[in-house]
C-alpha cells in the first residue's frame, strides 16, 4: 500500500532564528512526544500532528522560540 | 532492537497525580525499598495536572464538611452505586494530602485571615477549593519524587502487566523513543494511567482534541482486563459540558464565585448547580434539545474588572490557551458567551465512576496490583482522591512486598508480547494508526454515544469486536507511530467493554451517563448493584452483577434524590 | 564553583554556565533546571548576577523549584531588579517560598526606597499574616504612589488580630478610586467606631460604582443596622452590582423598612438581583410579601424560582409557628 504525503496545518511553529542548537528543553516536556530536532540543522519542529495545545513547550523554550495555536480543526 | 531488563521492589506504572504520591508514600514507608515509576511522557509536564490544576473539586476541610457528608453527597449523586468506604477515604484522608502538599510549596486559595476559601459548587457542602496559583503543581511533585529518591524512567510506556501464578510479578512496555523492548520485574504494581479519554471522537474530528490529556488512552483500563482483574461501572460514561470545539472545561467553577453561569440562549440559568454529574449533563442535554438551546457560560452581565480577573486565572492555568482559543476566533468574555456543548464519551473515575475495581485499600482482584486516579472505581474521585488513592496503593504496597521475591518472566509470555507490540513494524505500509483511530472513534461515536440504543449498540459490539482483525492491518515506521498503534488496541479494548457493559444493565442510571432509550427507568429492584467484568479461563469478556457493600454512611436514596433541576 | 563530588552530568553544565557566548548559559541552565539537582544552587544563585535578564530569571525559576531557603536572600534581592520579568519571577517565586522567618528580611525591604521592591514585599506580607508588620506599613497610607496606598490598605486587611486601625479610614476619601475601592474592602474587617458610616456614605456617595459594590459588600460582612437607610436607598443604585450586593446586606439586617424596596427588586432586571432580594423577603418572615413573592415562582431564571420558593416556604414556617404560639 502506497502512503501519499499531504500537508497539514502545523500548529506548533518553531522560529529558526531562536532555536539553539544544544537544547531540548521543549522536546523533553512534551507529553505527546511530537516534537523532535533535525537532524540537519539542530532545529526544533514538530513532527507528529498530536498536539494538546498544553503549553508546556512554549513555557519551557529559553528563547521564546516556539508558537502554539489552536490546531486548524478546533480553530 | 534491544531488551532492557529492570529489576525494582514497587512499580508505578504513570507518573501522573496518583503515580507520583504513591511512588513518594511508598518511600517513606520504606526508604531502603526500590521504586521505580515507569511514564509514557515525562513526569515533569505530563498527565491530566501537567499545567496545574483550576481548583481542587473535593476537599473536605474540618469545620466546612465531614467525611459523612462527602460519602453522603457522592452517595446520591451517583445513584447509590458505589463501594461507600472508599469513597469515604477520600473525605477522611484528603485534608492530610492537602496539607502535605501544602508543605511542598502548593497554593491553594486562602482569605484574608489565611483560612481556606471554599466555595459551593455541589448541590450541599463546601467543598471546591480554588488554586489560582495551582499551575506548577507538577513541577512541585517531581520534585519531591527526586528528593525521595525515587527512580524514574521516562518515555517508557507498559503495554501489559505480568500475573504468573495468581500474583503480579512486573510489566513489559515500549521505549517510545529507541523502540527498545523493557521488561520489569517487580513484587507489586501500581496502574496510575488516568482515564480513557480517547474513547469517543470529538465533534471537531481532530483525534488529541480531547478534554483529556491525550496520552491516557484507556491504557490502564486494558491493561488491568489482560491481568485478569475486574473492572466496574464502565456503563457509566464520562460526558462533559465544555467549551465547543475546544473541548476543555469553560471553567464554571472558577468563574461562577464572581457571578459567572451556565445560561440557555435566552440568557437564563436552567440548572441550580454546576457540579458536574450525569443527572447535569441530563438536563444539559434536554436544554440543548429544547428551542432554547444552544447553551453557554454567562459573563457579559459582568464588569470588565471582574473579568479581566477572571481570565487572568482561566488563561494561565490548566488549560492556557483558553485566551488563545476565544483571541483567535475574536471572541470576548465581555460580549459573547462561551458556547458550550456535550462532549464525546469517555471512561473515568475521577470525574463519574468507571474503572478498575479496587477497594478501600486501592487493591484490584489481583494479587500485588493496586490501581489508583482516573482508572480505579472511586467515583468523583478528582484531583484529591487521585492523590489519596496513590498514597494508599503506596503504603498498602509496601507492607503487602515484605515478604516476596522476584520471580522469573515467562520466556513463552514474553515473546507474544513482543511478537504482539511489534508487528505493525513488519508492515510500515500498513493502515497509518491515524485512520484506524478515527475510524474506531466514530464507531464508538456512532453506536454508543448516550442516549443508548440496545440495536444500534448491538451492532457497535458486532463491530467492535470485528476490529480486533482490522487491527491486524496496521502499520507503523518508527517507535513514536508504535506507541499510537498500542494506544488503539487500548481504546478498541473499551470500546468493547463499554459496549457490553451497557447493553448488560437493562435500567437507565446516572442521567445521561447511562441513558437507555429501551429501559428509561431505574429499576432498583434489579440493578441496585455494580456491573463488573472480567476476562474469564477461556480467555472471553464476562460480565456478572456484583452486590453493593453495606454502607457505613446511612442514606436514604428514596427520600435524596439527586436533583439539579426544579420542575 | 563545584563540589568535589559533584554528578558529572551536574558538573557539566555548571562549567557551560560561565560560557561568554549566552546560548551557552541559556542552555545550561535549562539542563540544570531539568535536572534539578540540589548541588548547583551555589552557581545558580550566581546567575542570578548574570549579565542577560534572561539568565537572571531563568535562575530564578530554577532557585524556585528546589526551593531551598538558602536561596531566598538573594531571591528578596531580586524583587528590586530593574528588570520587569526578574522582578515578577522573583515576587512569584517568593510567593511559594516565603514564611513567617523571613519577615525581618522583608521589612527591611520595606525601609529603601525602591517603590518596586516595596510594592512587591507589601504583596508578600499578605501571605505571612503577621500583625507586626502593621507599623511598617502605616507609612505607606500617605505616600506619594496610589499604587502603594492601594497595596498597603489591601495588605491591611490580611493581618491577623489587626481590627482598629484609625489612619486607614482616611484613605475611604482618597482621589484615587483604586485606592477607594480596596478600602472599602478592607473597612469590612475593621470595627472601629466611624467605620459604617463611613461605609454608608461610600455606598450612597462614592461616584465610583465599584466603591459603593464594595462597600454593601463590607456592610454585608458587618451586619450593623445602623447601616438600614443607607442600603435601602442604595437598592436603587443605577448599577446591578451594587443593587445585588445590597440585597445581600438586606438579607443579615432584616428591618420592615427594607420592603418596599425589596419587592420593588423583584422586577429587576439582572436575575441575581432578583434572587437575592427574594431571599431577604424570605428572612423578613412577613406574610404581606407572599403575593409578591408568589408571582416570582415563574421567572424564567431558575435560580430566582428555587429562592422565592425557599423564601415562600420560610415565611409560611415563621407564619405556623407565631399562630401556634
Ligand atoms: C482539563 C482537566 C481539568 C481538570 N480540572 C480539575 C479540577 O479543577 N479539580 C480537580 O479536582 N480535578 C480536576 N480534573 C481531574 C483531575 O485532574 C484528575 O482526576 C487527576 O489528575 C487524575 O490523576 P491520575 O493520576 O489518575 O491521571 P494523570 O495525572 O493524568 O496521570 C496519568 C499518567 O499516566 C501516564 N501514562 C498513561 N498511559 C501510560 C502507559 N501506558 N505507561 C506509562 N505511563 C502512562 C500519563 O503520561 C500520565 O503521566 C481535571 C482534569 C482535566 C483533564
Ligand atoms: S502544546 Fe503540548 S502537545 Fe503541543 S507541542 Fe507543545 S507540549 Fe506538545
Ligand atoms: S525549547 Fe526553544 S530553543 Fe530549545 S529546542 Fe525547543 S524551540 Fe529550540
Amino acid at each position: 500500500m502506497a502512503l501519499t504525503t499531504q500537508r497539514v496545518d502545523v500548529p506548533v511553529i518553531v522560529d529558526e532564528s531562536k532555536c539553539l542548537e544544544k537544547c531540548v528543553a521543549c522536546i523533553e516536556v512534551c507529553p505527546l512526544d511530537v516534537l523532535v530536532k533535525n537532524p540537519d540543522t539542530g532545529k526544533a519542529y514538530m513532527k507528529y500532528d498530536e498536539c494538546w495545545f498544553c503549553l508546556p513547550c512554549e513555557k519551557e523554550c529559553p528563547t521564546n522560540a516556539i508558537t502554539v495555536q489552536i490546531p486548524f480543526l478546533l480553530r | 532492537m534491544n531488551t532492557q531488563y529492570l529489576k525494582t521492589d514497587f512499580l508505578v506504572v504513570g507518573g501522573g497525580t496518583a503515580g507520583t504520591m504513591a511512588a513518594i508514600k511508598a518511600k517513606q514507608a520504606s526508604p531502603e525499598s526500590d521504586v521505580l515509576i515507569l511514564e509514557k511522557a515525562n513526569i515533569r509536564r505530563s498527565g491530566a495536572i501537567a499545567m496545574g490544576m483550576d481548583g481542587v473539586n473535593t476537599a473536605v476541610i474540618p469545620g466546612n464538611s465531614t467525611p459523612e457528608q462527602y460519602a453522603r453527597e457522592i452517595t446520591i449523586a451517583n445513584d447509590g452505586i458505589l463501594n461507600q468506604k472508599a469513597v469515604y477515604e477520600t473525605g477522611r484522608l484528603g485534608f492530610e494530602v492537602i496539607q502535605e502538599l501544602e508543605s511542598w510549596g502548593v497554593k491553594f486559595q486562602k482569605d484574608h485571615e489565611g483560612n481556606y476559601d471554599l466555595k459551593q459548587v455541589h448541590r450541599v457542602g463546601k467543598y471546591v477549593l480554588p488554586m489560582p496559583e495551582g499551575k506548577d503543581l507538577k513541577k512541585i511533585l517531581s520534585r519531591q519524587v527526586k528528593r525521595h529518591k525515587v527512580n524514574v524512567t521516562n518515555r517508557v510506556m507498559a503495554t501489559r502487566v505480568m500475573v504468573q501464578d495468581g500474583r503480579v510479578t512486573g510489566a513489559v512496555g515500549l521505549d517510545v523513543r529507541s523502540g527498545d523492548f523493557v521488561v520489569i520485574q517487580a513484587n507489586a504494581v501500581v496502574l496510575c494511567t488516568g482515564a480513557c479519554g480517547r474513547l469517543g471522537l470529538p465533534a471537531s474530528g481532530y483525534l488529541y482534541g480531547t478534554y483529556e490529556n491525550p496520552t491516557n488512552a484507556g491504557d490502564g483500563y486494558s491493561m488491568a482486563y489482560h491481568a485478569g482483574a475486574e473492572l466496574t461501572n464502565i456503563e457509566c460514561f464520562q460526558i462533559n459540558p465544555l467549551i465547543k470545539d475546544y473541548n476543555g472545561p469553560a471553567c464554571a467553577y472558577v468563574a461562577s464565585p464572581f457571578g459567572a453561569y451556565t445560561a440557555n440562549a435566552e440568557g437564563h440559568r436552567f440548572i441550580n448547580c454546576d457540579y458536574w454529574s450525569g443527572q447535569m449533563m441530563l438536563e444539559v442535554w434536554k436544554e440543548l434539545n429544547s428551542g432554547k438551546g444552544p447553551v453557554h457560560l454567562k459573563m457579559y452581565h459582568l464588569d470588565d474588572d471582574t473579568i479581566s480577573e477572571i481570565e487572568s486565572i482561566l488563561w494561565d492555568n490548566e488549560r492556557p490557551s483558553r485566551g488563545r482559543f476565544h483571541q483567535e476566533r475574536g471572541e470576548n468574555y465581555r460580549t459573547h458567551g462561551v458556547e458550550m456543548n456535550i462532549s464525546e464519551i469517555g471512561l473515568c473515575s475521577g470525574h463519574s465512576a468507571s474503572g478498575v475495581w479496587v477497594n478501600e485499600k486501592a487493591e484490584t482482584t489481583v494479587s500485588g496490583l493496586y490501581a489508583a486516579g482516573d482508572m480505579a472505581s472511586v467515583p468523583h474521585n478528582y484531583m484529591i482522591g487521585a492523590f489519596v488513592y496513590g498514597r494508599i496503593a503506596g503504603q498498602n504496597a509496601m507492607e503487602h512486598i515484605q515478604s516476596l521475591d522476584h520471580v522469573e518472566p515467562d520466556a513463552e509470555f514474553l515473546a507474544a508480547e513482543q511478537a504482539r507490540i511489534y508487528q505493525p513494524l513488519q508492515q510500515p505500509e500498513g493502515v497509518p494508526h491515524t485512520q484506524m483511530e478515527y475510524k474506531l472513534r466514530r464507531l464508538v461515536n456512532d453506536y454508543l454515544q448516550p442516549p443508548k440504543s440496545p440495536n444500534k449498540m448491538d451492532i457497535g459490539l458486532m463491530k467492535f469486536v470485528a476490529y480486533e482483525q482490522t487491527l491486524e492491518k496496521m502499520g507503523a515506521k518508527d517507535p513514536h507511530e508504535l506507541m499510537r498503534c498500542m494506544e488503539v488496541h487500548f481504546i478498541r479494548d473499551c470500546a468493547e467493554m463499554a459496549a457490553r457493559a451497557s447493553l448488560y444493565r437493562k435500567e437507565s442510571r446516572w442521567g445521561l451517563y447511562h441513558y437507555r432509550l429501551d429501559y428509561p427507568e431505574k429499576n432498583n429492584e434489579e440493578w441496585f448493584c455494580h456491573v463488573n467484568i472480567k476476562k474469564n479461563k477461556a480467555g472471553q469478556m464476562e460480565l456478572f452483577k456484583r452486590p453493593v457493600e453495606p454502607y457505613v454512611v446511612n442514606v436514604d436514596l428514596e427520600e435524596e434524590v439527586y436533583d439539579v433541576a426544579v420542575r | 564553583m563545584q563540589t568535589p563530588n559533584m554528578d558529572p552530568e551536574v558538573a557539566q553544565w555548571v562549567e557551560m554556565l560561565q560560557s561568554p557566548e549566552l546560548n551557552e548559559r541559556l542552555v545550561a541552565i535549562k539542563s540544570l533546571q531539568h535536572l534539578g539537582d540540589e548541588d548547583a544552587i551555589e552557581p545558580l544563585i550566581a546567575a542570578l548576577n548574570d549579565e542577560s535578564p534572561t539568565v537572571q530569571t531563568l535562575a530564578v525559576t530554577t532557585l524556585w523549584e528546589l526551593a531551598n531557603p538558602v536561596a531566598i536572600p538573594p531571591l528578596i534581592e531580586c524583587l528590586s531588579s530593574p528588570h520587569a520579568e526578574v522582578r515578577d519571577e522573583a515576587l512569584s517565586a517568593l510567593k511559594e517560598l516565603v514564611s513567617t522567618q523571613d519577615l525581618m528580611k522583608l521589612l527591611d525591604v520595606l525601609q529603601q526606597e525602591d517603590a518596586h521592591a516595596q510594592l512587591n514585599v507589601l504583596v508578600l506580607l499578605r501571605k505571612i499574616h503577621d500583625a507586626q508588620a502593621l507599623p511598617f506599613i502605616l507609612p505607606f497610607f500617605q505616600s506619594e504612589r496610589p499604587e502603594l496606598r492601594e497595596a498597603a490598605v489591601t495588605t491591611l486587611r490580611y493581618l491577623n488580630q489587626v481590627v482598629r486601625c484609625e489612619p486607614a479610614l482616611a484613605l475611604a476619601e482618597d482621589p484615587v478610586e483604586s485606592v477607594r475601592r480596596s478600602t472599602a474592602l478592607t473597612l469590612g474587617h475593621l470595627s472601629d467606631q466611624e467605620v459604617v458610616p463611613l461605609l454608608c456614605r461610600l455606598l450612597t456617595a462614592d461616584p465610583d460604582w465599584q466603591v459603593r459594590r464594595n462597600a454593601a459588600q463590607s456592610l454585608e460582612l458587618l451586619a450593623d443596622p445602623a447601616a438600614i437607610d443607607s442600603l435601602v436607598a442604595a437598592m436603587a443604585d443605577p448599577e446591578w452590582q451594587v443593587r445585588k450586593f445590597t440585597a445581600r446586606a438586606l438579607q443579615q439586617t432584616a428591618d420592615e423598612r427594607a420592603i418596599p424596596a425589596l419587592i420593588k427588586a423583584l422586577s429587576d432586571e439582572y436575575s441575581d438581583v432578583r434572587r437575592d432580594a427574594a431571599t431577604a423577603l424570605g428572612n423578613l418572615g412577613q406574610p404581606s410579601t407572599l403575593s409578591a413573592l408568589q408571582q416570582t415562582l415563574d421567572d424564567p431564571d431558575m435560580d430566582v424560582r428555587i429562592y422565592s420558593e425557599r423564601a415562600i416556604v420560610n415565611i409560611q414556617a415563621s407564619q405556623s409557628e407565631t399562630s401556634n404560639a
